[in-house]
């Protein structure tokens, strides 16, 4: 790692701080896996600055690895390549970048490993930009990267930028406080076109969205009090959720029309866009605001979120419909549950993200700047 | 003498006939030598060879001994000789006797045949004349016989002309089973001759007989008339081939109206008793169900009570044996309906003592049937209707139970005035406690009437009724909880599948409600369920109809788990509305502002007022419902210039610190530093029902929100001024709310870092100009303060 030549006082002691408390949780887990026989997290504690934003790397087939970009107002921000080495023991710093401003929002292209997308503020600027990992060698310990396409259309802050999740798709899309963009991209001639827009109005305030894996016309917004739904060829609502104050939300990964929403309150609400008016099910979510929601991309009924209670929970919530042949009342209807709640974090866990290559995987990213990647095979095993 | 001893001895044997096989020694009396001594020395033997025993006695015995031989055997001849004189004599004296006899005989049998001869003459005579007398005489008798029966014939004769005459007489002696038997008698003459001679006669006859039937049936019409001659009437007009059956239905169709009518007017007043009963008071009920139940209304005229069906339908038995069938029919008709109308009532509110009465006015009609009519097997279906009518009416009461509980929550709810609000939450608590706890008591009660009573029928459902009590309250609690959800607007959980209901707004729910749920949770796991389950371990235990495998119907221990974590959800739900709220304000705070813009801070922020005033309400709501910590915590504000002074002494503490930037950083640190193990644990520990750790909680999670929306903003100097100013002043104000100093100037320090952290400048406001202003909007509160006071 690099230490910057100035580094500000907060950071060094907080730095040490977290240091001082790996060794301890360390010692704490061990006493997890002795007491409970869970596999332990496994920390990474190369990000030097404070951070919200991780994501899978979908496209990197071979490892499993995962980015990470830092938010620092004042310092330079980086965005670290993690690779979980093959045993699956420690997570290996595989690439180094500086990222110009600082990072709150980052995502993986779903195509092509080496591209990514990040959304950053610098003062009273902010953009979008989608960024490419020049090739790694050895030489240049801190290469820049390749900067292909900026997303300049928007007038209002950007939130974030979504790539279709099912796989190879020329669209893009990028949602600011108060509008829609559907971009049509071309990385290797560096170009983007904006196709459509929609403006929510001044009533709505964009703050995040979520694109269906399964239409990848459909697209969800989240507005202020409620989930907006647009169809993509005609940028008009189809639907809508009302009365969800979501942070966060992700559609089920293999069965369309369900999807999940973090929310500062109610916690987690399962729906069924078929029938929006109530939620299918609850999850009491975090003690403080649940910030993040995932689905396992392979067991759909595993349910990952963190919060602003320094945790990660993982849940068992099945999907309706799946167990409707068993009576409410038999003991053998499987329950929803918390299956465990990671609590090794000192702050609050902004970023989640489970690994595609490996789902059993998922790594978490506190707003210290600690990536944790745990395991969760023995969840998988026992169901 | 040997040859002719052997033929006298041959002769003898065949004269005695003795078995010739066994030896003629044995009429000689020499009987010691049976055959198996048939040695050749035996002298007795048939194939005795003299020669051979001879010889053989020369060779066995020496001369003594065959002297001695000798002498035996000379004795033994002698003897032989002597019996066979004896023999011989005998036999000649028989012999002449025989003869004597038979010429005795032949003396007397001569001159016999004459005398037959003389009486075969005379035999012969007399038959002669015996023939002649007898058919002298023959003529004379066969004339004697036909005059007799031509006596007989006129006598019948004179009856059949008398008939109508006799009929006449026995009718008005009302003797109808002898003209019965009298027309019945001579019923085949007239058949005979009854076109012919008879005509009149016969005409007449039917006539009377006619008479007969008319009065008979009159007779069996006739209620006052005793049964014994009812029955009889029916079997002579049986007799007489008339109709009977169709008499019969008459009789039941008669019986039938009667009953409708019965019926009818009985639910006329049952329907009229209904109608008044809505504006009548509690009082009358029991009364009202008294008439509407008994037959005998004060107003019926012809009215009877059930004694006198019974009575009729005995008769009924006694006249027509086989109408038993369809009696049956008409009686459990009559009870159906009865049992119809006080299930009917038994959707209504009744106490079990009308119940009681009601079923015990019925029973008793039943059993009064019964002695009557056994086949129709009342008591089983009164068993059968009681059941029912007792599980509907605990069910019914359990329902209405959680109507009340319901009420009495959302009844005091919607309180326009203000200065009213204060008090109707604890009124919806003490009276939701009371409904709970007094109403479920109250059932317990009634139900322990419904065991108490020794009426037969219930004895027999009482471990049905102790299940159904035990199901009642465990149903009830059941839907109290899902009840409770549903005041929530989280109704939809509980009940997923009905996609149909609006979920109910949580933004519309009344947050003292929830507060209110969660208190009653935790009084009914922790007072009302023990109480309970204590009056019904006195009173209803046992049951066991349902089978032990299945355990008791009530298990508290599970109601008790729903209720305490109802409770907890209650109590968490009623923090994140709370906080749910004053997140909104925050929001909005934090998102419409350009921070990086912001200009110099000249007042505390309005919003602080805003907060308080939130957490004010709070603690109005919490001090109702909740009852206060153990540890009572030490006020800065016991007071008026306590706050003024720890105030000034915070901001020397702060004029010290400031003196060096680097220093001021660093002790923030060590702060950070010390409270970062602390953080979990303080800020989100488990909620208590006191009211200090619900405020407490609200507060905490309000500053976390607070820390989480300055960290997704940018500020420039002048906004952290602002966050640092307005951080400042909530201090004070917030301790007042919260015992737990310690958390609260870690969050708000916490709230500055992150600001401190999201500042591109982050220089803080000069002390004297934070006091300053702080003072400032102190003193203009407490203006607002009195003067709204005084208005």
């Amino acid at each position: 790692g690099r230490i910057p030549s100035s580094f500000p006082l907060t950071q060094t002691v907080k730095r040490s701080v977290v240091l001082h408390n790996q060794r301890l949780t360390a010692v704490f887990l061990c006493r997890r896996v002795t007491m409970r026989g869970a596999s332990t997290g496994i920390v990474y504690g190369g990000l030097k600055y404070q951070a919200r934003s991780i994501a899978d790397v979908k496209a990197d087939t071979d490892h499993t690895s995962f980015l990470a970009g830092t938010l620092s107002l004042k310092e330079e921000n980086e965005v670290h390549l993690i690779r979980l080495s093959p045993p699956g023991s420690e997570l290996v710093c595989e690439g180094l970048f500086y990222h110009p401003n600082e990072i709150w929002d980052l995502k993986s292209c779903p195509f092509n490993p080496r591209i990514f997308s990040t959304v950053y503020t610098s003062g009273e600027t902010y953009g979008a930009s989608v960024w490419q990992i020049p090739e790694l060698n050895s030489q240049s310990n801190a290469p820049q990267l390749e900067h292909l396409i900026s997303l300049n259309e928007h007038s209002f802050k950007i939130k974030c930028v979504l790539w279709w999740p099912s796989g190879k798709h020329d669209k893009l899309i990028s949602i600011d406080e108060g509008n829609l963009f559907l971009w049509s991209i071309d990385t290797s001639n560096k170009m983007a076109k904006v196709i459509s827009q929609e403006s929510v109005g001044m009533l709505h305030n964009l703050s995040g969205g979520a694109w269906d894996p399964h239409d990848r016309n459909a697209v969800a917004g989240i507005c202020d009090s409620s989930l907006e739904f647009w169809d993509l060829r005609t940028m008009k609502k189809t639907s809508s959720i009302e009365q969800a104050h979501a942070r966060d939300v992700d559609y089920n990964p293999k069965k369309q029309h369900l999807l999940v929403t973090a929310e500062d309150v109610s916690g987690i609400r399962l729906w069924d866009l078929r029938r929006p008016k109530c939620p299918v099910k609850e999850l009491p979510g975090h003690a403080h605001w649940t910030w993040a929601v995932r689905h396992n991309p392979e067991y759909d009924e595993l349910i990952l979120s963190a919060g602003t209670d320094s945790t990660v929970n993982l849940w068992l919530a099945h999907p309706p419909g799946a167990n409707d042949s068993i009576p409410v009342d038999s003991p053998k209807r499987p329950k929803d549950s918390l299956l465990n709640s990671y609590t090794d974090y000192e702050d609050s866990v902004y970023g989640l993200a489970w690994s595609t290559r490996e789902p059993s995987v998922f790594a978490s990213l506190s707003y210290d700047g600690r990536v944790v990647v745990e395991s969760v095979k023995s969840y998988i095993r026992r169901k | 003498m040997d040859e002719k001893a052997k033929r006298t001895r041959e002769l003898l044997a065949s004269f005695y006939s003795t078995d010739h096989s066994a030896g003629g020694g044995a009429g000689v009396g020499s009987a010691a030598s049976p055959r198996k001594m048939a040695s050749p020395d035996s002298i007795n033997s048939p194939s005795f060879d003299p020669d051979v025993y001879m010889s053989l006695l020369v060779q066995k015995l020496n001369l003594e001994g065959l002297l001695q031989k000798h002498v035996e055997m000379a004795a033994e001849i002698k003897n032989l000789d002597t019996d066979l004189q004896m023999l011989v004599y005998e036999n000649y004296n028989k012999f002449i006797n025989a003869t004597d006899t038979i010429k005795r005989m032949k003396n007397n049998i001569v001159g016999m045949e004459a005398n037959m001869e003389q009486l075969l003459a005379k035999i012969t005579s007399v038959q002669s004349k015996s023939d002649l007398v007898n058919t002298s005489l023959f003529e004379k008798r066969e004339h004697i016989e036909k005059l007799h029966r031509t006596r007989n014939l006129l006598r019948k004769v004179q009856f059949i002309y008398d008939l109508p005459t006799r009929l006449a007489k026995c009718i008005k002696a009302e003797a109808y089973a002898d003209a019965v038997r009298f027309f019945i008698g001579s019923k085949p003459i007239f058949e005979a001759y009854g076109d012919s001679s008879f005509q009149d006669c016969k005409r007449a006859s039917e006539e009377a007989i006619d008479l007969v039937i008319k009065n008979l049936e009159a007779k069996i019409y006739s209620d006052s008339e005793p049964i014994e001659a009812r029955a009889e009437a029916v079997v002579l007009l049986k007799q007489l081939n008339f109709p009977v059956d169709s008499l019969k239905t008459k009789l039941l169709e008669k019986l039938e109206d009667y009953l409708m009518t019965l019926q009818d007017e009985h639910k006329e007043t049952g329907a009229s008793a209904l109608d008044t009963l809505e504006t009548s008071e509690p009082s009358d009920i029991g009364k009202l169900s008294d008439t509407i139940l008994s037959l005998k209304t004060p107003t019926g005229t012809h009215m009877v009570s059930v004694g006198e069906i019974s009575k009729i339908i005995r008769a009924y038995l006694i006249i027509f044996p086989d109408s038993e069938r369809r009696l049956i029919e008409l009686i459990q008709e009559l009870f159906t309906k009865r049992y119809g109308i006080i299930e009917r009532r038994v959707k209504e509110r009744m106490t079990s003592a009308d119940i009681l009465k009601m079923i015990r006015v019925i029973w008793e009609d039943v059993t009064l049937m019964d002695e009557v009519l056994a086949e129709a097997a009342l008591p089983a279906f009164s068993l059968e209707a009681a059941r029912s009518i007792i599980r509907q009416f605990i069910s019914t009461s359990f329902s209405h139970l959680l109507l009340e509980v319901s009420e009495a929550l959302t009844k005091s709810q919607p309180m326009p005035k203000k200065g009213s609000e204060e008090s109707s939450l604890q009124n919806a608590l003490e009276g939701s406690k009371k409904v709970v706890i007094q109403g479920s008591l109250d059932l317990l009660l009634e139900f322990r009437q419904l065991l108490d009573d020794n009426l037969e029928l219930l004895a027999k459902l009482r471990d049905l009724i102790v299940d159904w009590v035990q199901e009642g309250f465990q149903g009830f609690f059941q839907k109290l909880d899902e009840r409770f959800l549903a005041l929530c607007g989280k109704g939809y959980i509980a009940n997923p599948d009905s996609s149909v209901i609006d979920a109910i707004q949580v933004d519309k729910v009344q947050t003292g409600l929830v507060l209110v749920l969660a208190q009653l949770s935790v009084f009914i796991e922790q007072i009302a369920i023990p109480r309970i389950m204590e009056e019904i371990a006195a009173s209803f235990s046992g049951g066991g109809a349902r089978g032990y495998e299945h355990g008791p119907a009530f298990v508290p221990g599970e109601i008790c788990r729903i209720f305490r974590s109802a409770g907890e959800r209650f109590l968490l739900l009623y923090i994140n509305m709370k906080t749910q709220k004053i997140s909104i304000l925050l929001k909005k705070r934090f998102t419409t502002p350009n921070w990086i813009k912001h200009k110099e801070p000249r007042e505390v922020h309005m919003f602080v007022d805003l907060l308080l005033q939130e957490l004010e309400a709070v603690g109005i709501e919490v001090r109702q419902i909740l009852p206060q910590g153990l540890v009572r915590r030490h006020r800065h504000s016991d007071s008026t210039g306590s706050t003024n002074s720890s105030r000034s002494n915070a901001t020397r503490e702060d004029k010290l610190t400031r003196t060096n930037t680097q220093r001021v950083r660093s002790q923030f640190l060590e702060s950070h530093l010390a409270k970062l193990f602390e953080q979990k644990m303080e800020i989100f520990t488990k909620v208590q029902y006191t009211q200090e750790s619900v405020i407490s909680t609200i507060i905490k999670f309000c500053l976390k929100s607070l820390q989480e929306f300055v960290r997704l903003q940018t500020f420039n100097r002048s906004g952290f001024q602002q966050i640092q100013l307005d951080i400042e002043f909530l201090k004070n104000p917030l301790k007042e709310f919260v015992d737990d100093d310690a958390a609260i100037d870690f969050l708000l320090k916490e709230v500055i870092g992150a600001a401190h952290e999201r500042c591109l400048d982050p220089i803080p406001l000069e002390a004297p100009i934070l006091d300053k202003l702080i003072s400032t909007k102190i003193s203009k509160s407490r203006e607002e303060s009195q003067s709204s006071s005084l208005a």
